[in-house]
């Protein structure tokens, strides 16, 4: 009885020598906690909690007659992600749950996390929390109608958005292959293309919050720009003509809200001021 | 509360409206087409379903570029105007201040115009709207006319100006 067990341990030993030059290292890559455990023991680095407060808007439409206000949320930075969209995420999965607000990229190319952080507007996910003991507070875009918490109603600046065609019209496409474009051409797009339209600076301008209704917005109206300025694009004299009224464009006051505010540093002024040019010279 | 008296009170207290479709704030554009929830300027009701795009108000030049080259040709001819109604006398070129008088008339009035159409514009204040808007003309018009009648009658602007700034 106890032979065979003597034999058979030494049979594995033997085995486990034989196959151990090839299969160590890769043993070691693999089960690299196993190995950190043989080596010596991590010395205990205990970070002092670094509270910060984040005063979020809560407002439910279950209970519509509850006004809305802000609550108060306490996170420890030293177990936080760096940014705004970090803490917001913690603070869902670990204390409240019911918290609402979009996301969806966390880094700055889908413009869900649009959102008034410490007054102003700017992506959540571009946002670094800001490493002292101040409270941050975080609002819904302003002016917006809001569906829940930091969720606003973006309805009507995707209808606006469609009613500008941001599309390619041209009644004459090259007979074959593809439009060719100049690299000057192409330059003049550059600054606009990259808007993501996440509303920001729509929702920071002033104009925008008192006719929302019939000013179209910074964001809209780069993008109208954006196709005026496209060489491909052959319908920017019709485009210019649709803006030829009181109040679609020329509710624009040159406030720069819009720059300022711009998450992804674009201009959307400039672009306005490009085609009250075009309009006038025409 | 008859139709007549509720349509004054929202005109004239764009509060009691926004009160009044703060309920309908949750059943938002879903329900944009249904007829129980009438458009209303500013919102929380859209035209149309929420993929229809929005609508532009009908074109026109004269309230789209002509009027602001319009606005910023006067801005910028006033600079010159106003240095010269400095370094000369009103009494020398009354040219100048009747130039002067009728460009600032004209200036203010579409700077407040423009404050007009930004927050009282009559599509959402339907009393206060118009009554802002005629009101504005008749003063511009009266400032224009007291402006005339004290160049051609008094010691005219530049010279006032002079007079006040020695004073």
């Amino acid at each position: 009885m106890s032979s065979s067990l003597a034999r058979s341990s030494l049979f594995r030993a033997v085995h486990a020598a034989a196959s151990s030059s090839s299969r160590v290292s890769l043993a070691r890559r693999t089960f690299a906690t196993t190995v950190a455990r043989a080596q010596a023991e991590p010395v205990p680095q205990e970070k002092q909690p670094l509270l910060k407060e984040f005063k979020i808007y809560r407002w439910n439409p279950d209970e519509p007659a509850k006004k809305p206000a802000l609550q108060t949320y306490s996170v420890d930075l030293n177990q936080c992600g760096p940014m705004i969209l970090d803490a917001l995420i913690k603070i869902k999965n670990e204390v409240d749950s019911t918290l609402t607000f979009r996301r969806s990229c966390r880094e700055g190319i889908c413009g869900s996390c649009a959102m008034n952080i410490n007054g102003t507007n700017t992506l959540a996910c571009l946002c670094r929390i800001e490493r002292d003991t101040k409270d941050t507070k975080i609002y819904p875009l302003p002016h917006m109608y809001v569906v829940k918490d930091l969720v606003p109603d973006m309805t009507l600046f995707y209808k606006q958005y469609k009613s500008i065609e941001p599309y390619l019209k041209n009644d004459n496409p090259p007979e074959k292959g593809e439009f060719l474009q100049s690299i000057e051409d192409r330059r003049k797009l550059d600054g606009m293309y990259e808007c993501i339209l996440c509303a920001c600076c729509s929702t920071s301008c002033p104009s925008y919050w008192w006719n929302q209704d019939e000013y179209l917005g910074p964001a809209t109206l780069m993008q109208a720009y954006r196709w005026m300025a496209d060489s491909r694009d052959s319908y920017g004299k019709e485009r210019g003509e649709k803006l030829q009224n009181e109040m679609s464009l020329y509710r624009c006051h040159t406030i720069f809200n819009c720059s300022r505010t711009c998450p992804k540093g674009l201009n959307p002024a400039a672009a306005i001021a490009k085609i009250k040019l075009e309009l006038a010279t025409d | 509360m008859n139709a007549q008296t509720s349509s004054l009170l929202r005109a004239s207290f764009p509060n009691l409206k926004r009160a009044a479709v703060r309920s309908t704030a949750v059943v938002q554009a879903r329900r944009a087409t249904s007829t129980s929830y009438p458009y209303v300027p500013g919102g929380p009701v859209l035209k149309g379903t929420v993929n229809d795009p929005t609508s532009f108000p009908p074109s026109s030049r004269s309230h789209g570029s002509y009027h602001w080259s319009f606005e910023r040709l006067l801005s910028a001819s006033l600079v010159p105007l106003t240095a010269a109604a400095v370094v000369t006398t009103g009494s020398q070129y009354p040219m100048i201040d009747a130039m002067l008088g009728l460009g600032l008339v004209v200036h203010s009035h579409i700077g407040f115009d423009s404050c007009r159409v930004d927050y009282l514009h009559p599509r959402k204040f339907a009393i206060l709207g118009p009554i802002t808007k005629w009101g504005l003309r008749a003063f511009s018009v009266g400032a224009a006319y007291g402006v005339y009648a004290f160049n051609t009658n008094d010691i005219g602007l530049c010279e006032l100006i002079a007079k006040v700034w020695h004073a």
